[in-house]
């Protein structure tokens, strides 16, 4: 069924608050994005019970008309419970990393291993982004993180500005190349 | 004012650099003294010029093409970086790409002073502007291309060279111009001060250049240089003399505060050594021989020649020669080949292949799909990556 099918070409993007995944997001989709957390604030009580997810939601329209899904996780870790969820039959997860943050290095390891399951079973790629306020650790450092958390071969891995769709759009490439490098543009 | 061309010599083309910017007309004066002294000389006015060479991309040019009018026997040859752009303003003007293809400029410069000459001989001057060449843009020759990334021919042409594939197997001795020597060009001067810079942890400095470049050791290696980035990318291509550029330890290497880029050394030496191997790769390289990259290059700052993205994917997973990775891609070896130089120079080559259980070589098409959800994937995966590729 078409409805059923559509509702797995989804990419997940999710990462550190404030990292960028709205911006992101924004950045690439054809559509206004939806931040549902917006949303629910503003509606009936009815329809706050469906959408108490505080996620963003973007959309790429293909040439054929079928649509991709932009997910954007919650970056508050008290959301953490419907990551799985929401990634439920994703085709890859965009990771953006705050490289301003406290300890990013420490981020990365987080958000992985929440995603575990779904890495697994699909690919990652890694997006550092805010490098232009904080340019340590260099990507040397997230590569060598992520060879000690036992990732062979090592996941794509780019300095990445969320503002600029090109970044983006390359996050997104690598991410499709990974899952198959076979891949034409046909 | 009539003109009256003094020849120094049977064969040197005199060339006049017209409306040509400081920094290219040192790259070509660099490049006469070192590779035509035998064909070409340059000339410090326009009356003692057989042929002039135009920049078309500055300010002013038309103003430029005034100053020719009392010089009709004079062969004109442009340079742009969009050359088709130009070919509207000035039709029939033999206009040729940027960065200028240094192999093949002697020739088109003698070609089109002789055309004109001949032009002169049987057309007498009876105008103002000088007479068109009459020579096809060589922006409208070669080979169709076979890109997956939206690049122009003459962009494919200049950042990957046209080499054809090599012989699948070794035993067939390989062309010397499958090879290029580091020493020769910028990336060469570049990754020993990289490496200098490193090894003593001291900031080194490349002098003798046009702009300074700057290394950085600590407290992660960066390059730092006042060349624009339209700048780096002839200059890299470019052959330079043996004493250009010197290596020197310092203790700071501000050139002009305010108008420098830094550059992450490892991005920077990715790109230096893509532009300068055109699709070759390093003198004493084995082909054959089986490597893996290290890592994924930074994408959003490296230099993506075409299929970059692809034989990352593959290259990060699987050990196998530059060859074998063409083959599992189905794309011409140059391609892989630039990746192979700037990983080589970036520090992103493992060239340790464990010794045991070699790894088969299956095409990648082929790859099984584990579960039937997966089957949908090459289609959409295609669908969205088209969806990029044309928006981007
Ligand atoms: N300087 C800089 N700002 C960035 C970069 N990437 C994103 N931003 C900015 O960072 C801010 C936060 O971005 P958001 O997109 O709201 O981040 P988010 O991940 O959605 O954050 P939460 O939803 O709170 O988890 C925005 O103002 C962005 O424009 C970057 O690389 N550099
Ligand atoms: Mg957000």
């Amino acid at each position: 069924m078409r409805s059923e099918r559509a509702r797995h070409n989804k990419i997940i993007f999710s990462g550190t608050v404030g990292a960028g995944k709205s911006t992101a997001i924004a950045a690439l989709s054809d559509i206004p994005p939806v931040c549902t957390e917006a949303v629910a604030s503003d509606e009936t009580a009815a329809l706050k019970k469906t959408t108490t997810v505080a996620m963003d939601y973007g959309l790429l329209n293909l040439p054929d008309g079928e649509k991709v899904m932009l997910y954007g996780t919650p970056g508050q870790e008290r959301f953490s419970f419907m990551w799985e969820i929401l990634s439920e039959g994703g085709i890859g997860l965009v990771l953006l990393i705050n490289n301003a943050n406290v300890d990013p290095l420490k981020d990365l390891e987080n958000y992985l291993a929440a995603f575990k399951k779904f890495i697994a079973s699909t690919a990652v790629t890694i997006g550092v982004t805010h490098m232009d306020r904080a340019q340590e650790p260099g990507l040397d450092a997230y590569r060598k993180k992520l060879a000690e958390l036992g990732h062979d071969p090592l996941p794509a891995v780019f300095r990445a500005d969320a503002r600029n769709r090109e970044d983006v759009a390359t996050l997104v490439k690598a991410l499709l190349y990974t899952l198959n490098p076979g891949l034409v543009d046909a | 004012m009539s003109r009256h061309t003094t020849l120094p010599g049977p064969h040197l083309t005199a060339l006049y650099l017209l409306h040509a910017g400081s920094m290219d007309v040192r790259l070509i004066s660099l490049s006469v003294e070192r590779h035509w002294k035998h064909a070409v000389r340059l000339v410090p006015t326009l009356d003692e010029a057989r042929v002039v060479l135009v920049d078309c991309d500055r300010p002013g040019v038309e103003a430029a093409f005034e100053q020719l009018g009392p010089y009709p026997s004079a062969g004109i040859v442009c340079y742009a970086f969009h050359p088709k752009d130009h070919a509207l303003r000035f039709p029939n003007r033999l206009i040729l790409g940027k960065p200028l293809n240094l192999d093949a400029l002697p020739g088109i410069l003698a070609k089109a002073a002789n055309d004109t000459a001949a032009i002169k001989a049987t057309v007498t001057a009876r105008r103002q502007v000088p007479a068109p060449v009459p020579t096809p843009p060589m922006a409208a020759v070669e080979t169709p291309s076979s890109l997956g990334h939206g690049l122009h021919m003459d962009e494919e042409r200049d950042l990957c060279g046209a080499m054809d594939d090599i012989p699948l197997t070794p035993g067939t001795p390989l062309s010397e111009k499958l090879f290029f020597a580091p020493d020769q060009y910028l990336i060469g001067h570049l990754s020993r001060a990289v490496e200098q810079a490193v090894a003593s942890g001291r900031p080194h400095v490349i002098s003798g250049l046009p702009h300074l470049i700057g290394v950085q050791p600590q407290p992660l290696p960066v390059c730092v240089t006042a060349f624009r980035g339209n700048q780096l990318r002839p200059f890299s291509m470019t052959q330079l003399p043996h004493a250009t550029a010197r290596i020197v330890s310092a203790l700071i290497f501000s050139e002009s505060v305010g108008t420098e880029t830094v550059y992450a050394a490892e991005d920077f030496l990715w790109n230096i050594a893509a532009w300068a191997a055109r699709g070759r790769l390093p003198v004493g390289t084995d082909p054959y021989q089986r490597v893996r990259l290290k890592a994924w290059p930074n994408f959003t700052q490296a230099f993506l020649s075409p299929h970059a993205l692809r034989i990352a994917a593959l290259w990060t997973r699987t050990w196998a020669s530059p060859v074998e990775i063409a083959t599992q891609l189905a794309i011409p070896h140059r391609y892989v080949f630039s990746v192979f130089s700037s990983a080589h120079f970036s520090g992103l080559l493992d060239r340790n292949a464990p010794t045991v259980a070699p790894i088969a070589v299956i095409p990648v098409a082929a790859h099984p799909s584990p579960s039937p959800k997966q089957e949908q994937r090459p289609s959409i995966l295609s669908r969205i990556l088209r969806k990029l590729l044309n928006a981007v």
